[in-house]
């Protein structure tokens, strides 16, 4: 039997604004690009364009590119885990907190990295990381082999996760604060420990900001180019860096478009299955 | 059992330490460098000095770039969190179909890379004949600052009781003050974490900003990064360790004005 | 307390503040704007700080320059009757791309901008559109605290003493690292256009660290991560003075040229100025302050250059022989396949 859907409340005019926005400002423009993607050249300076499919074609064509898109993707999700499981406890203590100072002060360490500029953050892991840097110099003065941090996909997720651990954990300290202490009370009064308690009442209460936290974090990372640029080398190509250097190297807008194209609807693909899958397991459906 | 306590405390307490840790490292490394007196980026420091910041604060192209950053980013807050929470609010309370889908929809904007979004928006600009108005470049970090406003607000709204409302609704209250006195307070965490990281995103903007900035309109991440591919040199650690600064004292002062922390637990 | 009297004289200051206050804008909307582009860092602190201000007082305007590279796209973006800069300065690989797609001039007249006579031969080559109104060599960067001697040859940059301590560049966004591939076509295949000799030779070039740009480059040698890199003269004549372990070698088989390449935009409604403002730039004293400011070397034959510049740059006319200049439009036209065919040998 089917519950009758409710009727659209007034309320539902809220989303006028955010619609007006990406109407204009993102839907239109990506309309702009995905037409470019099928046109042989930019029509605003060059009137004799054509129809072609040569930009797909191209994507399919070679396996380097789909291998991009694969890496791009492998990276996102290995990323999206590790800033998860790193993310969670910061987020648990944070929220927990007693003190005020003490939140304060996490709360500043939290966003304090994402403060300091994408282009200097680089730099910073770059000589944390590089086979010079302080990681390896300091493993050599104590006697050890120094490691390949850096030019490979390892020194890329270590420097997205460090990017992204804050988005994470900010997402997740709403949800997790808000959880009703007395059902976790209520819990360890009937007698389930401390662990038994986190896995049964607070992990599941938090799904919510889990799934938040980690569409966040995935969009995020799919969509990264200094931190793979500057952190794999040559040794890691992703599709941003592609879409990157197809724009402001190799001037092909269509080419570039096309990657975007691509990459846009396997992503948007990925995150509606992934948000419907934890979606079903929150019981998202009746939240209204 | 107090002892098998106190161990997983200890536990948890060392794994966030190293958590913080691992945050903290590369915010040590640019102060080394922003105090180091060799003009280029090098491990281990020589020496103190301020030189840096000295040479960040009287550029003049620097400060334009830092104020105009602050300006565009606080204009971006606003916008962005009235935005995203009225879009929150609507697509968890409006019974609106397809709300897997909208969710993605408006998160897509960060799934492109935003050199795309950038390229996009300018040529659109172009083809209008707007220019590159300094409103334009508003437009474009609100765009990108929405999905997360949305994003933090829907989860704490998905995490709701709305018993508490239908307690205030019952009382007497009318729907319009159940919702500005009872509704809203309760979203404040969500939306100040989306405005927070509003703000970061809006600060920190490269690629889009490349396309809409003007000459001597430029944000700050567009001049460092044009600096560093000429000059490798102290000052962009100085100007890094500015903003942090600006920032974190931003966050205090709204923590002891309005008290951040009382809106995460209520 | 004195009452204040409203006077004739007042009225009449009065008047003429409000006029000039009118007329202010009115003023100042006619003042020309020419619209360019600039790099950054210590060439944009001196162009933007010296030379563009004598300019604009020298001829009563204002010029406005762009510093958020890529500039191409940009300029793609708009339309050719109102393009978005009047004078594009950038490396010549992007001038070709440009030229193709007919966003600037193929070349410039000497009748408008008089100082192209004094210009030496290769400035105005066909190898060039526009104009290159600075050159730097590039050559090999290498570290003088490891025991190594001076780089004599190109090959020597595939010495297994190297293996994982050398440096070049990502070949599809970088042009020296384009340069260097089509270098490597010439030392050890039939030259500069061999691509097959090229790829063969980058191969045995692994393992190699790829970076972005030069400034990467420059760190890396200076923190010792690499021992040898491939850079421009620039990169390492910047540090004169601060006693650092890096020098310049000029490999014997000749130098490459990275030339900064002025040029005029064919829709621009401010030609005559921009033909001014690219005289100006080539003109002895503007050309010398820039140089001496980040060590490029000038194109201009009458410029003077101090003399522990004269020592180490290009400035006669058989050292500027030596620079060897490729062919950028036959590059862009194949840089799609090669740059595909790049990444898949280093990523292997």
């Amino acid at each position: 039997m089917s519950i009758k859907r409710p009727r659209i409340s007034p309320i539902a005019w809220g989303i006028a604004p955010a619609a007006l926005l990406f109407v204009l400002f993102f839907i239109l423009p990506f309309g702009v690009m995905a037409l470019l993607s099928v046109l042989s050249g930019n029509p605003v300076s060059n009137p004799n364009v054509t129809f072609t499919w040569r930009h797909y074609n191209r994507l399919f064509d070679s396996d380097l590119y789909f291998d991009a898109l694969v890496a791009t993707m492998r990276i996102g999700a290995v990323t999206t885990v590790i800033s998860l499981l790193i993310g969670y406890p910061l987020a648990h203590w944070m929220a927990r907190m007693r003190s005020r100072l003490g939140h304060a002060a996490l709360l500043m360490a939290v966003i304090a990295p994402l403060l300091t500029g994408i282009v200097v953050r680089t730099f910073a892991w770059m000589t944390l990381l590089s086979d010079r840097g302080v990681i390896n110099t300091t493993l050599q003065w104590l006697g050890f082999a120094p490691l390949p941090l850096m030019y490979n996909e390892f020194g890329v997720i270590v420097g997205l996760v460090h990017i992204y651990v804050p988005f994470m954990v900010l997402t997740l300290v709403g949800v997790i604060g808000r959880i009703d202490r007395t059902l976790e009370e209520a819990a360890s009064g009937l007698g389930a420990g401390r662990f038994r308690t986190f896995l049964e009442v607070t992990l599941p209460l938090s799904l919510p900001g889990i799934l938040a936290g980690s569409l966040l974090v995935f969009a995020l990372a799919i969509s990264a180019y200094v931190t793979p640029v500057v952190l794999g080398g040559n040794n890691v190509l992703t599709l941003p860096m592609l879409i990157y250097q197809q724009v402001s190297a190799s001037f092909n807008l269509g080419f570039a478009g096309a990657l975007g194209v691509v990459l846009l609807a396997v992503s948007l693909a990925l995150v509606f299955a992934y948000n419907a899958v934890l979606g079903r397991l929150t019981g998202e459906r009746q939240i209204a | 059992m107090s002892k098998r306590f106190g161990g997983a405390h200890a536990a948890y307490l060392t794994l966030n330490g190293a958590i913080v840790a691992f945050l903290l490292l590369p915010i040590a490394i640019v102060l080394v460098f922003a105090l180091n007196p060799t003009p280029y980026i090098a491990f281990p420091p020589v020496g103190v000095t301020l030189r840096w910041f000295v040479k960040f604060f009287s550029s003049p192209e620097f400060m334009n770039a830092l104020w105009l950053s602050i300006y565009v980013a606080v204009i971006v807050v606003i916008l962005s969190t009235v935005i995203g929470a009225l879009c929150a609010l609507a697509i968890a309370r409006g019974n609106l179909p397809g709300f897997r889908l909208l969710t993605t929809v408006f998160l897509s904007p960060l799934m492109l890379p935003a050199i795309l979004t950038g390229l996009a928006l300018f040529q659109l600009f172009m083809l209008a004949g707007l220019g590159r108005p300094v409103w334009g470049l508003v437009v474009g970090h609100t765009l990108v600052a929405v999905p997360y406003v949305l994003r933090t607000t829907l989860a704490v709204l998905q995490n709701f009781d709305r018993r508490v409302e239908e307690a205030a609704a019952m009382l007497g209250a009318s729907p319009s003050r159940v919702f500005f006195e009872v509704t809203l307070p309760l979203i404040r965490p969500g939306v100040i974490a989306g405005g927070i990281f509003a703000f970061i995103v809006s600060f920190d903007q490269l690629p889009i900003s490349l396309f809409l900035v003007v000459p001597s309109g430029e944000t700050l991440p567009v001049v460092l990064l044009n600096y560093i591919r000429f000059d490798l040199d102290g000052a962009i650690a100085a100007a890094s360790m500015v903003s942090i600064v600006l920032a974190l004292t931003a966050v205090l002062l709204l923590e002891r004005i309005i008290g951040l922390r009382a809106y995460v637990r209520l | 307390m004195t009452k204040w009297t409203f006077s004739r004289r007042t009225f009449l200051q009065g008047t003429a503040a409000a006029a000039a206050t009118i007329a202010a804008p009115a003023v100042h909307a006619q003042t020309p704007v020419l619209k360019t582009t600039a790099w950054g860092g210590k060439w944009g602190e001196v162009l933007k700080g010296q030379v563009i201000p004598a300019f604009e007082k020298e001829h009563k305007c204002k010029v406005e320059t762009d510093s958020a590279f890529p500039y191409y796209p940009k300029l793609q973006a708009t339309p050719k009757n109102a393009p978005l800069y009047d004078v594009l300065h950038t490396n010549t690989s992007e001038q070709w791309q440009a030229v193709v797609e007919g966003l600037v001039e193929p070349k410039l007249s000497a009748k408008d901008i008089p100082n192209l006579a004094d210009l030496y031969p290769y400035a105005t080559s066909d190898k060039i559109c526009g104009v290159s109104a600075f050159t730097s060599a590039i050559g090999f960067g290498y570290r003088t605290d490891k025991g190594l001697s001076e780089p004599k040859s190109w090959k020597d940059l595939a010495d297994p003493k190297f293996a994982g301590a050398r440096g070049s560049y990502i070949i599809p966004v970088n042009s020296l690292g384009q340069m260097h591939l089509m270098m490597l076509g010439k030392i050890y295949g039939k030259g500069l256009t061999d691509l097959d000799a090229a790829y063969k030779a980058l191969e045995q070039l692994k393992p190699i660290k790829m970076y972005d740009f030069t400034g990467g480059m420059e760190k890396a040698l200076l923190s010792a991560e690499v021992n040898i890199g491939v850079l421009h003269d620039s990169g390492i004549y910047r540090y004169d003075g601060q006693n650092q372990p890096i020098a310049f070698a000029a490999p014997s088989e000749g130098v490459l040229s990275l030339e900064q390449v002025w040029n005029i935009t064919p829709g621009t409604k401010m030609r005559e100025l921009a033909n001014q403002y690219i005289n100006f730039i080539l003109s002895p004293d503007v050309q010398k302050t820039l140089c001496e400011a980040v060590w490029y070397s000038p194109s201009n034959k009458k410029v003077k250059l101090g003399a522990n510049y004269d020592a180490k740059l290009y400035n006669t006319e058989a050292k500027v022989a030596q620079l060897i200049q490729v062919d950028w439009k036959w590059y862009n036209e194949r840089k799609d396949d090669i740059d595909a065919r790049v990444t898949r040998i280093l990523r292997g």
